[in-house]
């Protein structure tokens, strides 16, 4: 009987050196990878946990827990719902990193990353998971600087937080163990608790400890640095979710709702007043991302009933606006040869779906309507309001930075050209853009769409086995 | 007497130089322009981490720890010969490229050796000797300083990697287990593996497109040839 856990992490080492040795064949790295990534996702979609399936003429059993010196790695509900999100993002990255030329390398990269976020998510015991992200982010510097000499610092910052926090988690582990040896004596519990907030700091990486996302932003391939963001931070915060319902002592301990709620709304402010300052479409991807991180933060601050079915809406339609705005940065990036607002010019004649794309995604990410984040955000800031309404006016201030910052990316993008030698977009990547518009129009109009996939995954997130 | 034996009791023996000697060599991690003094202040450091670790673990696993951070000194020591090569670096371009000068570098140091004389008595860590204590207490503010000076791969991967290993004198002295001490030891190399191709990529870039690392060529005196 073959594992689930087996088999996926199986599946996708083949697959990343298979990629690899066909990378100079982008199309069909690309190809291989997306289609691996979609079966992936679409298998642990089907597949039951709880009864052995038979794949291939062998029989699985994805529920199966997978033991080996000490640590474990099983699928739950929970963790079934992560990874498909996981992988169903990762099918479409692959194939907007094919149109928008983010690189051959990403591919195989892409692959293994994959595997180091699942077993992040899958691991047993919670403690070790942080050795998972700091290998997940070792990885993530060779994609990050996709082989250009140049600039290190995306891949520094991307590599340095991690890495700083994984010995905070080591060290909790041994106040948990004393706590549990006398139990009148709240003082290891505190000590511990202290350490976990510590670590995760590092981990969420909030303002002000923000400086990797633009760094990243300006260095990384523009569809390559939303995968990071979209995949890294949804594992970060499932993490931090399992921590917390596995040990509620942390939230009894130190309140750290109101922490991530003050963190968030700093973020978000801190996010949207430096996208409306910034002339580079890198940078400003990178800082309208971190406003929409911010918002992700405070959603998952607000937990109780609301709340947590919040963060995960904002998690679905956040990746589709992040994946459209990059869309359009990548292919303005590529055709224009810079992202300078002053190189931009006359861009919309030549790449009108790009435009439309950098400004969808733009405005996606400020939650305006029309656009998929509309309807999540407008019950976050309801949820917000009940607590403190001036936290509302606050979020709402940092859409107002995104959306000039974007404002001003699109009238960059106006003019005549200044260059007549730009090529015209491929109709493949007009598709690809408009298609992800498109979504994104659809789900503004009818947030409806995405009423059952979010219910189906509550249940089992605020649950979490230990 | 075995050799283990032997090599624990020299540990013993030598346990306030080797403590002496790690944070001189962090010293030179942070301070020193020349990446062949950099790379000396490494081994250093974790030769004497590597004594001092004998103490709490099984000297193999110490040992391995030596060997670890061997590797992870090779391959640094490739890349930057890789670097300081004439073909390799740009005319006017020497490597590794600053962005402070030395002396400044050595007050910062100074300033963190008096930090360190006041807050070394009101810091305590459970199950950690006086020794080690002392000995983490400085590698952190060291690292530290490296991590907040240097922006040059190099420097600030050594400082990262310096901190990794201070952290590993309270872990182990807290678990002696094998997985924990695998996963510790494969990270570094894993890490070192990183940091050599991020000074490598940054190394090989002209001091246009190093971006922050270029602004070190407004100083004269630290652009002069390794």
């Amino acid at each position: 009987m073959i594992a689930g856990p087996v088999l996926l992490l199986g599946l996708l080492f083949v697959g990343a050196v298979a990629v690899y040795v066909l990378r100079r064949v982008e199309a069909l790295a690309a190809v291989i990878a997306a289609s691996l990534s979609a079966l992936i996702a679409v298998g642990l979609w089907q597949l039951p946990l709880d009864a052995p399936a038979v794949l291939a003429g062998r029989p699985v059993d994805m529920g199966r827990a997978f033991v080996s010196g000490g640590a474990s790695l099983q699928i739950t509900a929970a963790s079934q719902a992560v990874l498909v999100f996981l992988f169903a993002m990762a099918a479409a990255t692959f194939v907007l990193a094919w149109k928008t030329f983010q690189g051959r390398t990403f591919y195989p990269f892409g692959l293994v990353l994959l595997a180091l976020w699942s077993i992040v998510v899958l691991l047993q015991p919670l403690t070790l998971t942080p050795f998972a992200v700091v290998l997940a982010s070792v990885l993530s510097v060779f994609v990050i600087q996709a082989g250009r000499p140049g600039d290190t610092q995306g891949a520094w910052r991307q590599l340095l937080f991690p890495t700083l926090a994984a010995p905070f988690f080591t060290i909790a582990v041994w106040y948990i163990n004393q706590a549990a040896l006398n139990v009148d004596d709240q003082a290891p519990l505190r000590t511990a608790a202290w350490l976990l907030i510590g670590g995760f700091v590092l981990l969420l990486q909030p303002a002000p400890l923000h400086v990797a996302l633009p760094a990243v932003a300006r260095q990384a391939p523009p569809v390559v640095a939303a995968f990071l963001w979209a995949g890294g931070q949804a594992v970060t915060l499932y993490l931090l979710q399992r921590f917390l319902v596995t040990y509620p002592w942390l939230s009894e301990v130190i309140d750290s709702a109101r922490w991530l709620l003050w963190l968030g709304i700093l973020t978000a402010l801190l996010g949207g007043a430096l996208t409306a300052t910034q002339s580079r479409l890198g940078r400003l991807t990178g800082y309208a991302a971190l406003y929409d991180y911010g918002i992700l933060i405070v959603a998952l601050g607000l937990r109780g009933t609301a709340g947590l079915p919040t963060a995960i809406w904002l998690l679905i339609t956040r990746t589709i606006s992040l994946m459209t705005m990059a869309t359009g940065a990548a292919a303005l990036r590529h055709y224009m040869a810079s992202d300078s607002f002053d190189h931009l010019r006359g861009a919309a004649s030549r790449l009108p779906a790009a435009a439309i794309a950098l400004l969808a995604g733009g405005f996606g990410l400020a939650g305006l309507p029309l656009t998929p984040q509309l309807a999540s955000r407008w019950a976050l800031l309801q949820l917000v309001g009940e607590n403190d309404v001036r936290w509302a006016w606050l979020l709402i201030a940092g859409a107002l930075g995104v959306v000039i910052g974007v404002v001003r990316a699109g009238q960059a993008c106006l003019g005549e050209l200044r260059f007549s030698r730009v090529e015209r977009e491929p109709a493949s990547l007009t598709v690809l853009a408009m298609l992800l518009v498109l979504i994104g129009v659809i789900l503004g109009l009818f947030p409806q769409l995405l009423t059952d996939p979010v219910a189906s995954v509550i249940l089992p997130l605020s649950v979490l086995e230990p | 007497m075995s050799l283990t034996d032997l090599f624990r009791q020299l540990s013993l023996l030598i346990g306030a130089p080797a403590v002496f000697l790690a944070g001189a060599g962090a010293v030179l991690i942070v301070v020193p322009r020349d990446w062949r003094a950099v790379l000396f202040g490494y081994a250093l450091v974790n030769v004497m981490l590597s004594l001092l670790l004998s103490q709490v673990i099984p000297t193999e696993w110490a040992l391995q720890q030596a060997i670890a951070v061997g590797l992870v000194a090779v391959m640094l020591f490739l890349s930057a010969r890789q670097l300081r090569h004439p073909a390799a670096s740009l005319a006017g371009s020497a490597w590794p490229r600053m962005t402070s000068l030395s002396p400044f570098r050595l007050l910062a140091v100074g300033l963190a050796g008096i930090t360190y004389a006041v807050v070394r008595d009101s810091i305590t860590f459970p199950l950690i000797s006086e020794l080690f204590r002392d000995a983490v207490l400085w590698l952190c503010l060291i690292a530290a300083l490296g991590l907040a000076l240097h922006q040059e791969p190099l420097h600030a991967g050594l400082s990262l990697l310096t901190f990794v290993g201070a952290v590993q004198l309270i872990i182990f002295s807290l678990f002696q287990e094998r997985m924990l001490v695998g996963i510790f030891q494969g990270g570094q190399v894993l890490l070192g593996l990183a940091i050599a191709y991020l000074v490598v990529a940054h190394g090989l870039a002209g001091p246009a497109a190093a971006g922050a690392g270029g602004e070190s060529l407004a100083i004269p005196e630290e652009g002069g040839p390794a």
